[in-house]
């Protein structure tokens, strides 16, 4: 079922992003392609601890990685991200038109309640 | 003035939902529990008619709610008690959906807080689900557009 692999995927991608140094790697490389020592420096983390990160990223299919020579150059992929944005989409949709009324609903009642303290006043 | 809505997911089967109203506390407070302020912004879902809303805001007070389509009425209810309800301040309440049929769509603990906020008024609502999967369906396609799809279904058989 679509919606079940969806909610595997989305799993993956919620896990990925519920660690303070993957975040900071996706913020990375939102500015573009970065090799592991370039993302594990200013993290101050070691080689390996960058590695492991970026494997997670990666099961999530958060971030491609290639080996060039003796570099491994990775690259944010932001579909999964996308997903992820367009997941919340519609709970938030409702509940921000949900709102928007109850906004109108609360000027109708702040005029009401002006017009009434108006009238009472000779 | 910012009125942002705020949505977090603190635990596995909880979603926070946070929201600044350029109003009274008193008058937020009256416009989520008076039934024709209700009716006004609890927006029904695609193709539906919100037909009743009762309510009792009191300690043990029930909420009875019902929708109906073209096809059916009702289509679908919500049914609820407050458990806690403090004027001005905090209120709990449960609310079960059910289909015309019977079949419970979700089921869920509503808690609403009310802080004042500088002229503002702050509203946070914690819903509690009976489980991660029900939270996830919920945030997956929205309450409302789910019941729709399921409803859908219904009509089709």
């Amino acid at each position: 079922m679509v919606s079940v692999d969806r909610s595997l995927r989305l799993d993956l991608v919620f896990h990925a992003l519920a660690h303070p140094a993957r975040r900071a790697i996706v913020r990375q490389l939102s500015l573009g392609e970065r090799n592991l020592s370039e993302l594990a420096s200013p993290l101050e983390m070691t080689f390996p601890a960058a590695t492991k990160h970026v494997r997670v990223l990666e099961g999530a299919k958060l971030v491609r990685r290639r080996i060039v020579g003796r570099e491994h150059l990775c690259r944010l992929r932001p579909e999964p991200l996308k997903e992820a944005m367009l997941w919340t989409g519609s709970f938030r949709e409702h509940w921000e038109a949900r709102f928007a009324a109850l906004d109108s609903v609360l000027d109708d009642m702040h005029v009401e309640e002006q017009s009434r303290s108006k009238r009472k006043t000779p | 003035m910012t009125t942002g809505l705020h949505i977090a997911t603190p635990t596995d089967t909880t979603i926070v939902l946070t929201r600044s109203f350029k109003a009274p506390r008193r008058l937020v407070w009256e416009a989520m529990t008076s039934p024709d302020k209700m009716k006004r912004w609890m927006l029904p879902p695609p193709g539906l008619t919100l037909t009743v809303c009762e309510v009792e805001p009191r300690v043990g007070g029930t909420l009875n709610l019902a929708w109906k389509s073209a096809d059916a009425d009702p289509v679908m209810t919500l049914h609820g008690e407050w458990t806690e309800f403090a004027p001005h301040e905090r209120m709990v309440h449960t609310e079960t959906m059910k289909l015309a049929s019977g079949e419970t769509v979700i089921s869920l603990v509503e808690t609403n807080e009310f802080t004042d906020t500088g002229g503002a008024t702050q509203m946070r609502i914690t819903q509690t689900y009976k489980s991660k999967e029900d939270r996830d369906g919920a945030l997956a396609s929205g309450i409302d557009e789910e019941c729709y799809v399921r409803l859908d279904a219904v009509v089709a058989q």
